[in-house]
């Protein structure tokens, strides 16, 4: 049905646009430039939003480029949410598939790692794990035990090192040649207030995926062994009390003493 | 050479009893984003109620709205960054 | 009765560039005000800042994103958020907007105008009235900023605001940075305006910047845009509505180029000096 909402709603987002029905002015029947404030508002609203959230895809790929993409982006796919600090969940899937980023082909990488910092910043808080809570425990119910992850941890795999590429672009760590140009993984997480991206080491994506999907410490740690010889056990235990588990499932202690 | 098989509840108690010396998180390698401090750093809020954007042209060319009329290359940090197809070139190498 | 329980005070936007002066010192303001959406990630910074504000000032909460003028029915999921929002803080005052931003699923992110006709009037208040009854508190419905009017519009803005207000029990925020900028893009009379606006019903004030420029046929366009000192004029109304009215919880609000905390709260005490310089007058008046 045709109402003045949904004309009103089409003019705004339609570059052929014509003024909507009944729209008027004092000084004009077809007050073109005054309904244009109206679409350029939504327009400069979501790039912003894009801007805001994905600085070093920006920085990388150019002010003009994002722009385009971004303004691109926000004509095909607008929010469906008033919430815009998510916006652009789908933009990184929007870069893999846009033509002319090809050329910067870890360009839709690095803003995934962006999009998931900032659902990191908003996750719910949590209080991590300390290596205290297990004291007592019994050795060989620690095999058996799961973990709940911090709801900010992410991992965003990648075959483009492009914890390096964000750290350089967000002025983490100063611009130089990156000679070591190889896969990362990016690890994600924020047990405070301020948002952490580390690179992971060999194995780790597959032992804290595993712990993230309920699969038990001793299973966890034979995959990633499995995976990468090179596996460091107590870098990555010293990781996941440090700040990124939350719970123990499959407490130990209940286990029955003989 | 460690197997998996060697992955025991021995190897999982030896490994967390070393927790007990502290290892820090740095450990997992890479670069870490900002210092813990009260309150953080929070990111610019994204909803407002402000239309300061109404008076540019970014709404009213045809152009934005379509991907085939595409003009933009991406700039990418090759002045500094060096990738495999050397300094200042991205696109991929055709030898 | 007062419409709201907000302190009859000045008050700013809050920003989180500007958490870290606000909070090193007690700062000499009645409320802080923040927008709704921003706050309805699960945790982190974002929250730990509202807690320190709620902690230690008046709180308004003033939402951009329920879609009340919108002919659709509301989003109930925005709702239920608005509400857990509002359960958890515990505001002196939630407020939104007499505009529309959503529609058939696309969020706009913009306050977008509706013609004032009876059947829109009817759709407001029943979006007011599920609001209210979901939130179980009193909303203050703002006064937009215009560009442009509706050929169908047959009910003046004052009155239809007034409506509203008598059938739902809502109370009114008057933004009259908004009046001003509405009333020169319709060549209309913001004092008239005023006059006819119900006074009793306003619970908050608004204040803020807007820059000047001109339309297609040349005639002065007014936006608003949150990005500058309240003007000189604009002030002038406020003075001519408190006068009348008494004090009110009035709020600074500053979106876009973003100064340094001082000048801000220097722009909020700019308002309270007014304020304070309005009840002495009434107090004397009553005196005499």
């Amino acid at each position: 049905m045709q109402t003045w909402e949904s004309d009103f709603a089409r003019a705004v987002r339609s570059p052929d646009w014509a003024v909507p029905h009944g729209v008027t002015s004092y000084n004009s029947d077809t007050p073109q430039q005054r309904f244009a404030i109206y679409r350029n508002n939504v327009m400069v609203g979501l790039v912003s939003a894009l801007e805001a959230r994905f600085p070093a895809t920006r920085k990388i790929a150019g002010e003009d480029f994002f722009k385009g993409a971004a303004k691109l982006f926000a004509a095909t796919q607008p929010p469906g949410s008033p919430l815009m600090m998510f916006y652009g969940d789908e933009f990184p899937a929007f870069l893999a598939d846009f033509e002319p980023a090809r050329e910067v082909p870890y360009l839709a990488d690095v803003a995934r790692l962006e999009a998931a910092r900032t659902r990191a910043c908003h996750a719910a808080d949590a209080k991590t794990l300390t290596p205290a809570a297990l004291s007592g425990g019994l050795p060989d119910a620690l095999a058996g035990m799961g973990f709940i992850l911090h709801p900010s941890v992410e991992i965003v795999a990648s075959d483009y090192p492009i914890v390096t590429i964000w750290a350089m672009n967000s002025g983490e760590i100063d611009l130089a040649p990156i000679t070591d140009w190889r896969g990362e993984d990016a690890l994600v997480s924020r047990p405070g207030f301020d948002v952490a991206v580390r690179r992971l080491p060999p194995g780790a994506k597959t032992f804290l995926q595993g712990l993230g999907t309920g699969t038990a410490l001793g299973s966890a740690a034979q995959a990633a062994f499995a995976e990468n010889p090179g596996f460091d056990l107590v870098a990555n235990l010293a990781a996941l009390f440090a700040s990124l588990a939350i719970e123990i499932t499959n407490e130990p202690f209940k286990v029955p003493l003989p | 050479m460690i197997t998996k098989t060697e992955i025991t509840a021995a190897t999982l108690a030896a490994a967390f009893a070393l927790l007990a010396v502290p290892v820090s998180a740095e450990d997992m390698g890479g670069p870490k984003a900002g210092k813990e401090k009260c309150y953080g750093v929070a990111m610019k809020g994204q909803n407002d109620c402000a239309a300061g954007a109404g008076t540019t042209c970014a709404g009213t060319s045809k152009v934005d709205y379509d991907g085939t009329a595409w003009k933009y290359v991406p700039k990418g940090t090759c002045e500094t960054m060096k990738t495999p197809n050397g300094m200042g070139s991205l696109k991929p190498s055709k030898s | 009765m007062r419409v709201s329980p907000l302190p009859l005070s000045a008050g700013a936007s809050f920003k989180p560039e500007h958490f870290a002066a606000i909070s090193t010192a007690p700062q000499p303001l009645g409320f802080f005000e923040v927008h709704a959406e921003n706050y309805m990630g699960g945790g982190g910074t974002p929250h730990a800042q509202l807690r320190f504000l709620r902690e230690h000032y008046a709180l308004s909460v003033h939402g951009v994103g329920l879609n009340i003028g919108s002919r659709e029915p509301l989003d109930r999921a925005h709702l239920a958020r608005l509400k857990e929002l509002c359960d958890r803080y515990q505001p002196e005052c939630f407020s939104e907007h007499l505009a529309w931003s959503s529609h058939a699923g696309i969020f706009f992110n913009d306050l977008l105008p509706l013609p004032y006709t009876e059947q829109n009037l009817i759709s407001v208040i029943d979006h007011i009235d599920e609001a209210q009854t979901a939130l179980r508190r009193r909303l203050l419905l703002e006064n937009p900023a215009t560009y442009l009017r509706f050929k169908q519009s047959t009910i003046p803005e004052t009155e239809f605001l007034a409506a509203i207000a008598r059938a739902t029990g809502c109370g009114l925020l008057l933004d009259v940075n908004n009046v001003f900028v509405s009333a020169r893009n319709h060549a209309t009379s913001a004092s008239a305006y005023l006059e006819a606006f119900p006074l009793d019903l306003v619970g908050e004030i608004h204040l803020a910047g807007h820059f000047e420029t001109t339309d297609g046929q040349g005639s002065p366009l007014c936006i608003d845009a949150h990005g500058s000192p309240v003007v000189e004029d604009v002030f002038a109304l406020f003075d001519s509505v408190i006068a009348r009215a008494g004090p009110l919880p009035t709020l600074i609000e500053w979106d876009n180029d973003l100064p340094d905390w001082p000048v801000l709260r220097a722009e909020a005490l700019a308002a309270q000096v007014r304020l304070d310089r309005a009840r002495l007058v009434r107090a004397a008046q009553a005196a005499a």
